[in-house]
């Protein structure tokens, strides 16, 4: 890269400058080895493509992508690993399979090398971690991922694409000289880790599998969690140290490494993970701190990762001492490339936090580590500092840098806000620069990645009236963000939906502290001030709703992992984190850990999907939540559609126009909330039970609280597509009762056929339902479209809202109760003949309907039908009140071939045509005059309709038509329908149906 | 209520426990039975919830059982179960009811012998008879009978630890008549289905080895089914069977099998004596009868709208709707009779006007066309042996036995 000439800047510690050194010679290798291009351009395209990916790293983080938090730390991570591979590749596969290859061409020089690389790619997401692990156990193996290792911290630390394939060259360049460094790191390592990676793995494997959907997220998880573990002693080691580090940093309590490492996993998202490292010294310390019931529990949930995690830190001394030193090489490096982590918001948290901190935390953990592993050390260094260098240099980086830069200072100062007044000075100016510069971002950013802490703090500032408020919401926001690094929720809450804290201190800090409903303190009335106070600008407002969520969550996390140690409970924190991946996948793979650590990959899936779904089921859901869901699914399901994020964004901000009816909603909710159990609280209990229920668990449905789960519509359209749900609704696209009555007389009043009309009425009926509307207009929605269902000969639909109707009226709710019985009646007769449903039926007759017009047609008609009564029939036919008619005309056919072989075996010699005409109601005559009138309409007809059943007609001397009985009673037959369909069901080929209704 | 002392009541609930671990120990059904039977109103019992009410740490007292363990799962729900019954408040004592009750199945599965079979079905019993009071009980307050849909699924359950091979399977079909009487009691009768086929198709029961008792009831269940499906010879045989074991002293059992066998019979054109109808009170097939012997349409729609409800409870009303048939064959047939003895050289033809002219008669106005449908129904269905000649409007009957009789076989066979 052009960094070259940076590098040295960026080189400003001692160890720097030697890595300097080393850098140089590796950025000309890289260029050199690569096809210049494929590196360079892949590492360009990181920054706009990988940039997709990593940024949506960020965007996790932000909130924007949901996601991306924990991608943002995978990502730096990721792009470090590209080398890496797996983590990489589950982020971003497009970028990274470009630059694998590219690194690939580096790895020459180590067989091993190229392998594990392979093996990233390969395993992709999930499976990563283990074929990184089969690489550590293979000797050849370790040497290239020592290599990694290094090239893996400079990644990291830089957590840019574009210095990620630099350090990955570097590494490779100076993967030979440090192997042998690494060499031994990877001894200590193998000693420490062997029975460590597996377990690991083993649990990585798991998570990542499950996060697969997510897979940027998870894959993030599952390295930094690698990392962490040391299970990919290089990588692992690394990032973890680093992650570990910076978090250290962020925290400034007196976090030890582990600590550090510990924040960072829990920043990472990976919750489990924190929980595991709760067992660390330094977390312990932290987490009394911040959260003292919750440590115990995380430590007694995923005892097994904290062992791992304990037994690196511990055991892996000489590992740590590696991993150290790339800390402290990392530390170094964020405060060099500051600036550049600052862009990638996924470093956000974990750069900022170094950035101040790191130096001196750096310096601290990197003197011990450094003694022992010296040499590794300075490799270390060397390789940071040219991707360090690297990434300043980077032209496009250039802009996002400036913004991150500026954001990362802010947090930075935030995070030190209390240590490190400087830092605040620069925050404060900061929010608007960063908007400023966000505008200039602009696409890239907004898409991608929009540091959603950074606006988060930015809001907290820009409310800040004076210096004393400034300097309150600085502590405010430090203690936060202790709060969520020690719940491991800073970089999985969505910011951007957490709700600003209030000024004042000690509602904030009750808010965040207070421990048992978490719900309801999300939706405390801090949240709501915060969320419409400062709204002007919309994005903010989403901001501060992110935001919100996140303190919310943070509070929650404590509490929450603190008593509840179910998975369920976890779920619901995610689904309160507002659709945050990264969140979700965090708490599912805590779930995982603590449940079944290798069974887990497709279950988590599931998880994740039904909680997002129970989420989506909440009635007071915002769009915020669902939207971030559904972009958590579309980053999920595609890696990087961020035109889908966009989307989605703009949504938004449509709602965010339309805020008036959002509000409405709010308030509608808060008078709940207000008394006893919010309706947060609710609904999160409710979405436990739920939950719960669909993990098998016996609770009963009657417990599920399905009010708090019900939608509230929000939707003005009158017109609507019905479209069968396949999630929970969008109040945005569903109708208030108003508006659906509006839909009902539009279709009443439509010219249209009857495809459209069923079609606008199964939306409307959809809304009722989602709704849980069962009131006069339901019934008369549901008697509309049967009416319709019936004219069109739509049998199946009409069964549906006969019975829909059935029950309506069993619960008082007033209508054409007549009308519909008399079409009970008839259909059971004629259509099911379930001989005790009609039973039930008549039983359940009042004598008043008794003497209903129309159901005295219906039991006529039966009577008729049971006895075979041909006649009767037809003529019950032709007086039909109602539509009565239409569920005859469906019996019709089979009446009359009854009729007709009852007719030729009973009758002799013939029998006039023209009598079986009107007997048989093909003419339109009620009453059959019996003349020998040919004329009558409808005898051809009837000479059709006999002849196609196999009749034998005759004409005798007066030329009139009969009907051979003796020769037809053993020639008739019924005919193969001619419309028949394969479901058996002519009525519902469209075909037909537009014959019909058109 | 009597003051009752505390060791009074001491004294009796220990006595109760002691008898009923005693029964279990020494695997007594004569005695156990009485103990569980709730509903039975014994003097015992309600003294003993009278106890209860004034004792209320019981639970103590079943703690000191010996074997407590698994007796206490038994016993403890059931004396909360008396208490509840005693107080009237059957949902409750329901709900506790079936957890003992899914206690004692579960020790019973574990006794090799089937020594508590008694007791079982005394707890069978007791789950419907309860169930039914506490619907009662929920419905009145509004909510939602579903007791005794979780009777039946305890039943099922029962009935599964029965059907097996070894001893107990002999009180497989005990159980499985209170599966019909629940599903029937709740309309959802299609539920007897798999019922029935374990029963009739499984090799392990060998029908003749139940008890009689459960033997008729299940036949007039069963029977009953057969009603519904217009099945009718099978019913017949059922339900003769279930009237030929049932024991004679049971009149109202008998009687309730005369129900469904009348009508069946009917329709296969048996009539019965007037005075089995009187003997059994069902009076309500006497004008049916009556209206079949005389031919008299007039008189069956009157009866059956007379007892529509009756007849549309028990089902049978769609059965005696189908003798409609049998009226008008009837019917023909006098005036058959009537104008042989006029001339019989021409008796065998019969003018529809002259059926239109009796049915108005009987004051029902039916065009010719309609009584052409229907004497063409008649021959079709052969009720009648002829034909119809359609252009001079009459019927022409065959001179050989023009009026068949059915002699057992359902219309239209």
């Amino acid at each position: 890269m052009t960094s070259q000439g940076v590098e040295p800047v960026v080189a400003v510690d001692s160890r720097s400058t030697e890595a300097v050194d080393v850098g140089q010679p590796h950025g000309s290798s890289y260029q050199s080895s690569h096809p210049g291009p494929q590196s360079l351009p892949s590492s360009s395209g990181q920054l706009t493509v990988s940039s997709s990916g990593y940024h949506y790293d960020p965007q996790r983080q932000m909130s924007v992508s949901g996601d991306t938090q924990e991608g943002i730390n995978t990502a730096s991570h990721a792009s470090t690993s590209t080398n890496l591979g797996a983590e990489n590749a589950a982020q971003a596969y497009s970028g990274y399979v470009p630059y694998s290859s590219s690194t690939v061409p580096y790895n020459y020089t180590s067989v091993g090398y190229q392998n594990s690389f392979y093996g990233y790619h390969l395993q992709g997401n999930d499976s990563s971690t283990q074929q990184i692990g089969g690489d550590q156990n293979s000797g050849a193996a370790y040497q290239p991922l020592s290599t990694f290792q290094n090239s893996g911290s400079y990644v990291a630390p830089t957590s840019y694409l574009g210095t990620y394939y630099n350090a990955g060259d570097n590494q490779t360049g100076t993967g030979y000289e440090t192997n042998s460094y690494n060499y031994q790191t990877s001894l200590w390592n193998d000693g420490n880790y062997h029975s460590y990676p597996y377990h690991h793995y083993s649990s990585y494997t798991t998570s990542s599998t499950s996060s697969a959907q997510s897979s940027a997220t998870i894959s993030g998880n599952s390295l930094y969690y690698q990392q962490q573990y040391n299970n990919w002693p290089y990588y692992q080691s690394q990032p973890a140290p680093i992650v570990n580090g910076a978090a250290g940093l962020e925290n400034t309590s007196a976090t030890s490494l582990q600590s550090a490492g510990y924040s960072a996993e829990g920043a990472s998202s990976g919750y489990p993970y924190i929980s595991n490292q709760p067992p660390p010294p330094g977390t312990t310390s932290w987490r009394e701190d911040s959260r003292p019931s919750g440590m115990p529990s995380f430590q007694g949930k995923e005892a097994v990762t904290p062992y791992h995690l304990n037994k690196n830190w511990e055991a892996v001394a000489p590992g740590m001492q590696t991993h150290h030193i790339n800390q402290s090489s990392y530390f170094q490096q964020p405060l060099n490339s500051t600036p550049l982590p600052n862009e990638k918001h996924a470093n956000e948290q974990k750069v900022l936090y170094s950035l101040a901190p790191n130096l001196q935390h750096a310096a601290s953990n990197q003197v011990p580590e450094n003694f022992q592993p010296p040499l590794q050390t300075v490799p270390l260094t060397e390789t940071r500092q040219v991707s360090k260098m690297q990434i300043p240099t980077n032209p496009r980086i250039a802009p996002n840098v400036g913004v991150s830069m500026l954001k990362t200072q802010k947090e930075s100062c935030i995070v030190s806000a209390a240590t490190k007044p400087a830092y605040i000075s620069v925050s404060v100016p900061k929010p608007s620069n960063q908007s400023s510069s966000e505008d200039d971002a602009g696409a890239i950013t907004k898409g991608t990645f929009s540091p959603s802490f950074c606006a988060y703090v930015e809001r907290s500032f820009a409310r800040c009236k004076d210096d004393a408020q400034r300097s309150a919401n600085q502590s405010i926001l430090k203690q936060m963000i202790t709060m969520a690094t020690a719940d491991g929720t800073l970089f999985t809450k969505n910011w951007d939906t957490e709700p600003l804290f209030s000024l004042p201190v000690d509602q904030s800090q009750q808010s965040l502290v207070s421990d048992s409903s978490l719900p309801t303190h999300k939706r405390s009335p801090t949240r709501r001030k915060s969320r419409w106070e400062p709204i002007a600008d919309e994005k903010l407002g989403e901001k501060l709703t992110s935001v919100d969520s996140h303190s919310a969550i943070d509070a929650r996390w404590g509490q929450v992992e603190a008593a509840e140690k179910k998975v369920d409970s976890k779920i619901s924190e995610s689904k309160s984190v507002n659709g945050w991946g990264g969140f979700k996948y965090a708490s599912f793979q805590q779930q995982s850990a603590l449940q079944k650590f290798g069974q887990r990959p497709n279950k988590k899936q599931r998880f994740s999907d039904t909680s997002s779904v129970t989420e989506n089921g909440d009635p007071s859901s915002d769009s915020d939540k669902e939207q971030n869901l559904t972009k958590y699914y579309a980053s999920a399901i595609a890696l990087a559609n961020s035109p889908e994020e966009k989307r989605k964004r703009e949504n938004r901000f449509k709602r965010f126009e339309k805020g008036q009816g959002n509000q409405a909603e709010l308030t509608n909710f808060r008078p709940k909330t207000a008394g006893g159990g919010s309706m947060y609280t609710r609904r999160a209990g409710a979405l436990l039970k739920a939950k719960s229920y669909e993990d098998g668990c016996n609770k009963a449905v009657e417990d599920i609280d399905w009010d708090s789960l019900t939608v509230k519509g929000t939707c003005q359209e009158i017109e609507k597509r019905y479209l069968r749900l396949t999630s929970a609704p969008d109040p945005s696209t569903v109708r208030p009762e108003e508006v659906l009555e509006k839909a009902l007389q539009m279709v009443q009043s439509s010219q249209k056929n009857y495809l459209y009309k069923c079609d606008q009425l199964k939306s409307i009926r959809q809304d009722l339902t989602v709704q849980r509307i069962q009131n006069a207009l339901t019934v008369k929605v549901y008697e509309t479209h049967a009416r319709l269902a019936l004219e069109a000969g739509d049998l199946p639909e009409f069964n549906q809202c006969q019975s829909q109707l059935q029950r309506l009226y069993a619960e008082g709710i007033q209508g054409c109760y007549m009308e519909f019985a008399a079409y009970n009646l008839l259909s059971i007769i004629l259509h099911s003949n379930n001989k005790s449903d009609l039973l039930s039926s008549m039983t359940r007759l009042s004598a008043k309907a008794k003497d209903d017009e129309a159901v005295k047609h219906s039991l006529a008609v039966h009577s008729a039908v049971s006895s075979g009564n041909f006649i009767l029939f037809f003529r019950l036919y032709k007086t039909a009140p109602n539509l009565n008619t239409f569920l005859m005309d469906l019996y019709v056919e089979k009446m009359r071939f009854e009729a007709v072989q009852c007719m030729s075996k009973s009758y002799r010699p013939v029998i006039p045509v023209a009598y079986i005409t009107c007997a048989l109601g093909f003419s339109k005559a009620i009453q059959m005059d019996d003349s020998q009138d040919t004329s009558i309409e409808g005898v051809e007809e009837c000479e059709e309709w006999l002849r196609a059943h196999g009749a034998v007609l005759t004409v005798d001397n007066n030329g009139e038509l009969q009907l051979d009985a003796k020769a037809s009673s053993t020639t008739l037959y019924m005919p193969e329908q001619e419309d028949a369909v394969a479901h058996g069901d002519a009525s519902l080929a469209v075909d037909d149906f537009l014959t019909r209704t058109s | 209520m009597a003051y009752l002392s505390m060791g009074e009541a001491h004294r009796r609930i220990t006595d109760y426990l002691s008898r009923f671990s005693d029964a279990v120990s020494s695997q007594d059904a004569a005695v156990l039975s009485p103990l569980l039977a709730v509903s039975s109103n014994s003097a015992s019992l309600q003294s003993l919830a009278d106890a209860l009410n004034v004792f209320q740490d019981s639970n103590r007292l079943v703690g000191q059982l010996e074997r407590s363990s698994q007796l206490a799962e038994i016993v403890s729900p059931l004396l909360r179960c008396i208490q509840s019954y005693r107080l009237g408040r059957f949902a409750d004592a329901y709900v506790v009811l079936e957890k003992a009750a899914n206690a004692f199945l579960q020790e019973f599965r574990n006794w090799e012998t089937p020594w508590a079979m008694e007791a079982l079905y005394t707890l069978a019993l007791e789950i419907r008879l309860l169930a039914e009071k506490a619907d009662r009980e929920l419905a009145s307050s509004g909510k939602n009978p579903e007791k005794l849909q979780g009777a039946g699924s305890f039943l099922m359950r029962v009935f599964g630890a029965l059907a097996g091979k070894g001893p107990k399977r002999a009180g497989a079909l005990y159980v499985a008549c209170q599966l019909f009487k629940v599903y029937f009691k709740l309309g959802t009768v299609h539920l007897c289905r798999s019922v029935i086929r374990s029963i009739e198709t499984a090799r392990i029961f060998d029908f003749e080895e139940f008890p009689v008792k459960d033997k008729v009831t299940y036949m007039y269940y069963t029977g009953r089914l057969e009603v519904y499906n217009e099945n009718f010879l099978v019913a017949d045989q059922k339900l003769t069977y279930a009237l030929m074991h049932c024991s004679p002293r049971k009149e109202a059992n008998k009687r309730m099998i005369l129900k469904y066998l009348i009508p069946v019979k009917l329709s296969i054109g048996i009539l019965p004596k007037q005075w089995l109808i009187e003997k059994y009170n069902l009076i309500e097939y006497g004008e049916v009868v009556n209206a079949i012997k005389k031919g008299d349409l007039r008189l069956l729609r009157q009866a059956l709208r007379e007892h529509e409800d009756r007849f549309l409870r028990s089902g049978v009303y769609l059965v005696l709707e189908k003798l409609e048939l049998l009226v008008y064959q009837r019917l023909i047939k006098k005036i058959y009779v009537l104008q042989k003895q006029k001339d019989p050289s021409k008796a065998h033809q019969v003018k529809l006007e002259i059926i239109v002219k009796a049915l108005k008669w009987l004051e029902l106005d039916m065009d010719i066309d309609e009584v052409e449908c229907i004497v063409a129904i008649l021959i079709y269905k052969n009720l009648i042996k002829g034909y119809i000649a359609h252009k001079s409007k009459v019927v022409v009957l065959s001179k050989q036995d023009p009026f068949p009789k059915l002699n057992g076989k359902p219309i239209g066979s």
